[in-house]
């Protein structure tokens, strides 16, 4: 995946708002082949998720158990680093979803 | 509608370490010529259906690099819809034949995949998706697995039924000699298989390949001796991201595009003798089978686990040629391979694989996870 400063600051700024937001997985696979960049965090789950007002997303799913890969199953959206950067430039942030107790 | 094939032919598809992107392309292109009989100034213009050749290879100006390499100065032009580049290359072709710009058009397909490894040309597919979906980790397995995943889930399919699609396209590759898989597999074989993306595994999956395809259209009143003719060309898009969508479990695109060209043609689907489908994972071929109308809404899984889409047992048959599966899934190529497999099969020339009393074929030709579709029906 190509990134550079300008695509990340302009990714970046819309975030922000998102952290938090809560939804319901709709469908998940675990991908065990990865695209190179990604190599280091293989394997992990992706999740299509549904928010409260239907619109729908997609992302990783972090701090998982294997219980928690199921429909319905409630998350978080949380900030995480999304790639590893070289040290001295910026670091690339994404949203990720964990998964979210009942309450 | 009314467009003439006159020339049709393919190359091997498969591991081609020894052989240029240059030399598949003149393999396909002269084999296309000869097959029409036609010389290369006849050609009034030269259409390239391409994916990869700029992120993977650093080459971009593909019409004028296939152009010079022929030694024909036409206009040339090179057409992108990731997976079905091939098929939206033709379709643009024709629609300058139905312009009246040109009469004779050479449509070329080809890939050059397997000079990277395969994390980088997981990663140069995804340029097909969107950025959220890149963000995400995801890749074109992924994508489909999350499809296969809500299919499975909705309509009570095992991943054994969905097997049987990749058991059924190697049998049908081990006919055709220009297949890159030869070899019979069972639902065990593939049962057995690594783990891709939960829950497709590697024989749920297409391979990485290299080929070339071409074909030679023409306006209907020149003369030819073997007539096929393309009675529609359709072509419609969706969005990139498949989360944006309502379904998983249909690909609207596929719909509308299908729905257009049996609109234009008044052919029903039950009338399609034959069809070369869009099978880049065993999820695939069973939602295609669906959209298409030859199967029932959840049934199309079932009915390739019973026979009905193999030679020699079935009624509408899906991919004689074995398929992105078996026969090989060079990107830029499938489009156009595909149209060659049901031009041979209606002029019966398709030997081994040959499926009887063949009158009306189509080809099912998918970009993305579904973003781009692009339908043809070809008959006698």
């Amino acid at each position: 995946m190509i990134t550079t400063p300008v695509k990340l600051w302009r990714r970046q700024k819309n975030i922000a708002s998102l952290i938090g937001i809560e939804g319901k997985i709709l469908n998940w696979t675990i991908i065990r082949v990865p695209a190179r960049s990604f190599a280091n965090q293989a394997p992990y789950p992706v999740v299509i998720i549904e928010l409260k007002n239907k619109e729908k997303m997609v992302g990783q799913l972090v701090d998982w158990e294997k219980e928690d890969l199921r429909k319905g199953k409630k998350v978080i959206a949380v900030l995480r680093k999304s790639l590893p950067m070289d040290p001295e430039s910026i670091i690339a942030y994404t949203l990720k979803f964990k998964p979210h107790e009942d309450h | 509608m009314k467009i003439r094939i006159a020339g049709a032919a393919t190359t091997e598809f498969g591991e081609l370490w020894k052989t240029s992107p240059r030399e598949l392309a003149r393999e396909a292109i002269t084999g296309a010529l000869k097959d029409a009989g036609k010389k290369y100034d006849e050609i009034d213009a030269l259409f390239v259906g391409n994916m990869l050749a700029g992120m993977l290879g650093n080459q971009a100006n593909l019409g004028a690099l296939f152009a010079e390499e022929l030694g024909i100065s036409v206009p040339a032009f090179r057409v992108e819809a990731a997976c079905a580049s091939g098929g939206l290359a033709l379709h643009n072709a024709i629609n300058s034949i139905l312009a009246g710009q040109y009469k004779t058009v050479l449509v070329l397909g080809i890939e050059k995949m397997t000079d990277s490894s395969s994390d980088e040309v997981t990663a140069g597919l995804m340029a097909a998706g969107s950025d959220e979906e890149r963000q995400a980790g995801l890749t074109f397995p992924g994508i489909y697995a999350l499809m296969a995943q809500a299919y499975m889930d909705k309509y009570k399919v095992s991943e054994e039924v969905l097997a049987s699609v990749s058991v059924k396209n190697h049998f049908h590759g081990s006919l055709n000699e220009k297949a890159q898989f030869r070899r019979l597999i069972t639902v065990e074989d593939v049962m057995k298989s690594g783990r891709i993306a939960d829950p497709l595994k590697l024989l749920d999956c297409s391979p990485i390949s290299d080929g070339a395809s071409a074909v030679i259209i023409e306006d209907e009143n020149q003369k030819s001796s073997k007539p096929v003719f393309i009675t529609a060309s359709e072509t419609a898009s969706d969005t990139l991201s498949l989360h944006d969508r309502e379904s998983f479990t249909t690909l609207s695109a596929v719909v509308r595009a299908s729905r257009k060209a049996y609109e234009k043609t008044g052919i029903k689907p039950e009338d399609i003798d034959v069809a070369e489908i869009h099978d880049c994972f065993s999820i695939a071929e069973v939602i295609a089978t669906e959209d298409l109308g030859f199967s029932k809404k959840g049934e199309g899984a079932r009915d390739i686990q019973k026979g009905k889409r193999t030679i020699g047992k079935g009624k509408i048959i899906t991919n004689p040629s074995g398929g992105l599966k078996a026969c090989g899934h060079p990107v830029g190529a499938t489009g156009i391979k595909q149209i060659v497999e049901i031009t041979q099969q209606l002029r019966g020339q398709a030997g081994k694989r040959q499926v009887k009393d063949v009158k009306i074929g189509l080809t099912h030709n998918v970009g993305g996870s579904g973003s781009a579709a692009v339908i043809h029906i070809l008959q006698n």
